[in-house]
């Protein structure tokens, strides 16, 4: 049967506009006016010309839209709001080359631990773990690295949201990435998480700092301190420092809970980039 | 209606004063901040942004008071933004750019209609699928501009939109701008005394931080009346003087007795104010 030979009845067209057609008669009907004009014609008078306009706004609209990218894509489908999966799409500590570059150092931090297996725990990936996503946030956030910060900073959504979005999915990104390389150090049990506390510490005490230090100086004397603080406390021949015992990590926690308080309590800083961009936003230096 | 009030405005960076005690006020319509480099005007911007805080003063943007969270946060639903660099994701193309700013401006609902909207407001319909890195400056800060007008904002506040546009693209974009400021508050930042002079109704002439002159563009003209001659040479003692096309010199400054006297223009106007200095001699 070809288009020409029937056409769909009025009554069905109103119920089909109205969205009250219901299956298979609903497939047959869309079938057909995939296919005729004159019912297509008829539809459009149903409906009435600012419907029609409307539909064809939203399909031009959905047309341009991003396509999401397979980060994005499966933040949607983990059931993170499409404009919520977006903004943390956009965060340069997920692109696929510094995710390469986290991978790399934890293969070889993990290939450290393999070859000095006289040391009781694996002190390569424990030290330089903590530190990626200490790094991971500092390149994701701030007038130097964020082409738009300004913009983002003036615009409705509160920068401290936008900052913890991006922090929670850099920290999400490497723990997944360092509990892999965890897993892959040889005889260590327990100790080779040891990475999980300072992480976490270091990531909110360089935030904590940045409003009073600048996004640059921040992670780069938290990042500084902590090495200091492994080659005070660790044993060369076994690599075993306080850090990594049951107390050591329970400071570290507190540590973390700390700053994680602190930085809540500086939240309002980062509203503007007065003490940013007093520090460290070009912008702000190169004219007046 | 005043969209916005300020009043005694101050701003040091460490030893530098950006701004020292700036008042004015601003109405509906397009207004231009002229002023050389480092006179203080994207200092001024920023705060009428709020993204910084002035030292000292009192500022009123939109009916609200930018020194608390609320107020900051009623000011920016109805703030349009360009600033000096806007600083684009370059791997983006138009529409995913602005897309991420509507994001940014918590447009949920119609939100790609409503890029698509802007993108059309500036002319770029047929570039929202190019990528930034792949656009000319023009069309990079046609972008930055359909960025700062999502959501309709009350207020527009451009940063010096015109810098590096080739001279059709600066006409251009001065078009768009007196379109935009129909109805709506446009702060115009330029270097260029012809940008105010076609599309601004008023003025504000800032150097070193201070405010030099508010007024509408035909009082800053007047700045300089019987201070502009024309002759056959450079004049001594002339603040400015240059060859104009017809082999005669324009000179601005103290004419002689008897000099042939001409209209002063916007650009004498300000040449006259910054070549006063500080102690504003001429004003």
């Amino acid at each position: 049967m070809s288009a020409d030979d029937w056409h769909v009845a009025d009554d069905d067209l109103r119920a089909y506009a109205d969205g009250a057609a219901r299956p298979p008669w609903l497939w047959s009907a869309e079938a057909h006016l995939g296919t005729c004009p004159h019912c297509r014609r008829r539809l459009a008078r149903c409906l009435g010309p600012a419907v029609v306009h409307a539909g064809w706004a939203r399909l031009d609209a959905e047309l341009d839209a991003p396509r999401p990218g397979p980060a994005e894509a499966l933040l949607v489908r983990l059931g993170v709001a499409a404009h919520t999966a977006r903004l943390l799409a956009c965060t340069p500590g997920l692109r696929r080359s510094w995710l390469a570059a986290v991978g790399f150092t934890l293969a070889v931090t993990t290939g450290a631990a393999h070859l000095g297996r006289s040391m009781t725990v694996p002190i390569p990936l424990l030290a330089i773990a903590p530190l990626l996503p200490l790094i991971g946030v500092a390149i994701s956030f701030g007038p130097r690295v964020d082409p738009s910060h300004e913009l983002a900073v003036v615009a409705p959504l509160h920068t401290f949201r936008l900052l913890m979005l991006r922090c929670a999915s850099v920290l999400a990104a490497t723990t997944a990435l360092t509990g892999v390389a965890s897993v892959a150090v040889p005889e260590s049990g327990a100790v080779a998480l040891g990475w999980l506390a300072p992480s976490l510490a270091l990531t909110l005490l360089s935030l904590a700092l940045m409003p009073r230090l600048g996004p640059v100086t921040a992670p780069v004397a938290v990042g500084s301190g902590w090495l200091a603080l492994l080659g005070a406390t660790v044993q060369r021949a076994t690599g075993e420092s306080v850090l990594f015992t049951a107390p050591g990590q329970a400071g570290l926690a507190a540590g973390a809970a700390v700053a994680a308080l602190a930085l809540w309590k500086a939240r309002s800083a980062f509203d503007t980039t007065h003490h940013l961009g007093r520090v460290a936003d070009p912008s702000t230096r190169r004219t007046m | 209606m005043t969209t916005l009030r300020a009043e005694g405005l101050s701003l040091r960076f460490g030893r530098t004063t950006a701004l020292e005690d700036v008042t004015f006020a601003l109405d509906d319509g397009v207004t231009g901040l002229l002023g050389p480099n480092g006179a203080g005007k994207t200092t001024l911007l920023r705060i009428m942004a709020t993204a910084i805080p002035p030292d000292s003063g009192h500022l009123r943007v939109l009916g609200a008071d930018p020194r608390g969270a609320a107020g900051r946060l009623a000011i920016r639903r109805r703030l349009g933004y360009l600033p000096q660099s806007p600083g684009f994701h370059q791997h983006f193309t138009a529409f995913e750019f602005v897309d991420y700013i509507a994001i940014l401006k918590e447009i949920v609902d119609g939100r790609h209609a409503e890029v698509r909207r802007v993108l059309h407001a500036v002319g770029l319909d047929d570039q929202r699928g190019k990528k930034i890195k792949a656009l000319s400056g023009g069309m990079r800060q046609r972008v930055g501009l359909a960025a700062a007008l999502l959501g309709d904002p009350a207020l527009v506040i451009l940063d010096e939109p015109t810098v590096g546009l080739d001279p059709e693209q600066r006409l251009r974009f001065r078009e768009l701008i007196a379109l935009i400021g129909e109805g709506r508050t446009v702060l115009l930042s330029t270097h260029q005394t012809e940008d105010v002079a076609s599309v601004c109704r008023h003025v504000i002439v800032l150097d070193q931080g201070r405010i030099r002159f508010e007024g509408d563009p035909v009082a800053l003209a007047g700045v300089a009346r019987g201070r502009v001659w024309t002759g056959p040479a450079r004049a001594d003692g002339a603040l400015a003087a240059w060859r104009t096309g017809n082999g005669d010199y324009h000179n601005i400054g103290d004419p002689p007795l008897g000099a042939r006297l001409a209209d002063p223009g916007i650009e004498d106007g300000y040449l006259m104010l910054i070549a006063a200095g500080p102690a504003g001699r001429a004003a």
